[in-house]
C-alpha cells in the first residue's frame, strides 16, 4: 500500500516535464505533406527513458514541498489510500488491491486446518494409485496411430476444401484422451458440487431457504440460487422460479465435506449399497444422491436438528469433480477415498 | 470475483442457524409453546373495536422467520484495515506460508517421482530376466524371458477386482490417517 501511494507521488513529481514533449509531438504532425519521408520519421524511440528522469527524481523532496506549504495540511483525503470497492477491469487506473491482503474484500482468512482426508491423500492415496495404475513402456516404444478423432471431407464437391472437420462418429462430442497416469497426473479430487433442488419452492418459498440454510450448514459455503429452465407439469415447476440452490467447494471445504460424507453420514444410512456403477458423466466427474434422512446425520444437522422443520430438509446431489478424464480413473479415486460402488461398472 | 466476494460473507459465521441465536431474536420467544405467557386480554374493561383476526390464516413457522432472518441480513462486514506494521507483518507471514506450501508441494512431486522412475527401472529388469533369473538382452533369454513383467502388466484385478467397490482396491483401505492408533486397534466384532 505504501509502495503504491510513493508511486502515485512520484508520477505527480514527473508529470510536468512530460508534457512538453506531447505537445513537441503535435508540432510535428502539423507539418506540410511535402516534408520528406525520413523527416516523418521519428527519431528517438519511445523505449528510450526521458534524461531528465534522473535529474527530476533528485529534486524530489515531499518533506520541503510540505514545509514550504507553511505547515498547512493538505485535506484529509490525500493522505489516506482508499482501495475501490469494485474491480473495474485491468485499464482502470484505479486498481483494487490483491486478494491476499487483509484490506481487499476478497480477503478470505486461513486455511485453518488441514484435513485428514487431504493428508491421507498425499501421504498414502496418490502413491499408491500410481503404483497401482503403473503401465510400463519400453524404451523406443511408440503408440500405434489411431484413426483421427476430426474426420476431413472427402468426396468430389470443390465445398469440402477447407471446410470445418467432422466430429466422432456417433456423437456430437470430442471425449477427452486418456493419457496413461505418471507422476504429473495422479487423479484427484479438484471439486465438490452440491445441490438441492425442491419444486415445493413454487408454492413456498421457505423450502427454498431451509434448503439453502441446510445445504450452507453442512458446505461452509455460500449457495447460489437458480432459476427453473422449464416448466415440468408432473412437479408443479414453472418457468423461471427460483427452484434450486447450489454450493460449489473447493480446497479445504472440499476436503472436509468429503471427510464428513465419508466417514459419518454414508456409513450411517440403512441399506446403503453404495454409489450406482453406472454413475459418472464419462469424463471423471462422479455424482450421487442424500436422501433427507441422509442429510440430517450431517453433524451440523443433528446438534440442532430443531432449529429446522422437519419436513423441509431437502435431499441433495454431491457431485465429485476428479481431474481424471475416465470414470474408471475416477472410480479407483473415490474408491480409495472411501466411496464403495455397486452394480455395473460403466466406463 | 463475485464468488469470492461471497466467499468472504462466509468467514462471517452466518451459515448455521445455530450460530445466530445471540444476534438474532431468541428462538424461544418465538416459539408459540411459550406465547402463552403473553398478556392477551386487555386492560380495560370498555370492549375494544380490534381487526378480528383470521384464525384460518397460517402463520410462519418462527423457525424459518429466523433462518430467512439469518439468509438476508445485509450486514457485510467491513474490509479488514491494518496499520503499516501489522500489514508488513501480514504480508511476511504470507510470503513465507506460500513458499512453505511450494517447497511442501514440490517435495511431493519429487516423491511421486522418485517412485515412477524406481516403478521403471523395475519393470525394465524383469522385463530382461530370463527362466534362470539372469539378465539378457530381449530376444536372447528364451520364451520365459520376462514372464513377470508380462504378468505385471496384465494389471489383474486392478480397475474390477474387489466386489462392491468401484475398483481393485477394498473398502478397508479407506482410513483416514490418524496420528495415534485407536485405543482398542481393531474391532473384531465387526463384519461386512
Amino acid at each position: 500500500m505504501a509502495l503504491r501511494e510513493g508511486g502515485s507521488m512520484l508520477g505527480t513529481a514527473l508529470r510536468p516535464r512530460l508534457r512538453p514533449l506531447s505537445q513537441c509531438v503535435c508540432h510535428r504532425a502539423r507539418r506540410p505533406a511535402s516534408t520528406a519521408a525520413s523527416d516523418e520519421l521519428e527519431q528517438n524511440s519511445s523505449l528510450v527513458t526521458a534524461a531528465s528522469a534522473a535529474g527530476v527524481v533528485s529534486q524530489f523532496d515531499p518533506l520541503a514541498s510540505s514545509r514550504a506549504r507553511g505547515g498547512r495540511q493538505l485535506p484529509r483525503s490525500r493522505y489516506q489510500y482508499r482501495p475501490p470497492k469494485y474491480y473495474r477491469g485491468p485499464l482502470h487506473p484505479h486498481q483494487p488491491p490483491p486478494p491476499s491482503d487483509p484490506a481487499s474484500r476478497e480477503f478470505v482468512p486461513g486455511p485453518f486446518s488441514s484435513s485428514r482426508l487431504e493428508q491421507t491423500y498425499h501421504s498414502t492415496i496418490a502413491p499408491d494409485i500410481l503404483a497401482l495404475a503403473y503401465t510400463h513402456y519400453p524404451p523406443g516404444f511408440r503408440p500405434p496411430t489411431k484413426a483421427e478423432r476430426l474426420r476431413e471431407w472427402t468426396g468430389e464437391s470443390p465445398y469440402f476444401k477447407n471446410r470445418p472437420r467432422k466430429g466422432p462418429r456417433g456423437s456430437s462430442e470430442l471425449p477427452p484422451l486418456r493419457k496413461p497416469i505418471t507422476f504429473r497426473n495422479v487423479p484427484k479430487v479438484t471439486g465438490v458440487v452440491v445441490h438441492s433442488q425442491s419444486s415445493e419452492a413454487n408454492e413456498d418459498s421457505a423450502y427454498l431457504h431451509v434448503a439453502g440454510m441446510v445445504i450452507q450448514a453442512i458446505t461452509n459455503t455460500r449457495v447460489e440460487t437458480f432459476k427453473a429452465k422449464k416448466a415440468v407439469n408432473q412437479w408443479g415447476q414453472k418457468k423461471g422460479k427460483y427452484v434450486s440452490v447450489t454450493a460449489t467447494l473447493k480446497g479445504e471445504d472440499m476436503y472436509d465435506f468429503l471427510g464428513r460424507c465419508i466417514d459419518l453420514v454414508l456409513p450411517r444410512i440403512k441399506e446403503w449399497k453404495g454409489v450406482r456403477g453406472s454413475s459418472g458423466d464419462s469424463t471423471g466427474n462422479i455424482s450421487f444422491g442424500l436422501d433427507p434422512v441422509a442429510v440430517s446425520y450431517f453433524p451440523e444437522i443433528e446438534v440442532n436438528y430443531d432449529m429446522y422443520p422437519p419436513k423441509m430438509i431437502p435431499g441433495c446431489h454431491v457431485t465429485v469433480q476428479t481431474s481424471a478424464v475416465t470414470d474408471r480413473d475416477a472410480r479407483l479415486l473415490l474408491s480409495s477415498i472411501g466411496v464403495p460402488f455397486y452394480g455395473k461398472l460403466v466406463d | 470475483m463475485a464468488s469470492n466476494s461471497i466467499s468472504r460473507w462466509l468467514s462471517w459465521p452466518r451459515t448455521s442457524p445455530c450460530l445466530h441465536v445471540q444476534q438474532a431474536p431468541s428462538p424461544s420467544r418465538l416459539l408459540p409453546s411459550s406465547q402463552s405467557f403473553i398478556q392477551t386480554a386487555s386492560f380495560s374493561t370498555t370492549p375494544s373495536l380490534q381487526k378480528r383476526k383470521n384464525k384460518n390464516q397460517a402463520t410462519t413457522d418462527p423457525r424459518i422467520k429466523l433462518i430467512r432472518y439469518a439468509l438476508y441480513h445485509p450486514a457485510l462486514p467491513r474490509p479488514l484495515r491494518f496499520s503499516r506494521n501489522r500489514s508488513l507483518r501480514h504480508w511476511t507471514i504470507h510470503r513465507a506460508w506460500n513458499l512453505f506450501r511450494a517447497k511442501e508441494r514440490a517435495a511431493q512431486q519429487q516423491d511421486l517421482e522418485n517412485l515412477y522412475n524406481s516403478m521403471r527401472d523395475a519393470c525394465e529388469a524383469l522385463r530382461h530376466l530370463d527362466e534362470a533369473g539372469m539378465s539378457e538382452a530381449i530376444g536372447q533369454g528364451g520364451k520365459d524371458q520376462g514372464r513377470l513383467f508380462r504378468i505385471a502388466m496384465m494389471k489383474r484385478g486392478v480397475w474390477s477386482g474387489e466386489k462392491n467397490s468401484g475398483s481393485g482396491v477394498p473398502i478397508e483401505y479407506a482410513r483416514a490417517q490418524t496420528e495415534y492408533p485407536s485405543r482398542e486397534g481393531w474391532n473384531y466384532a465387526w463384519r461386512r
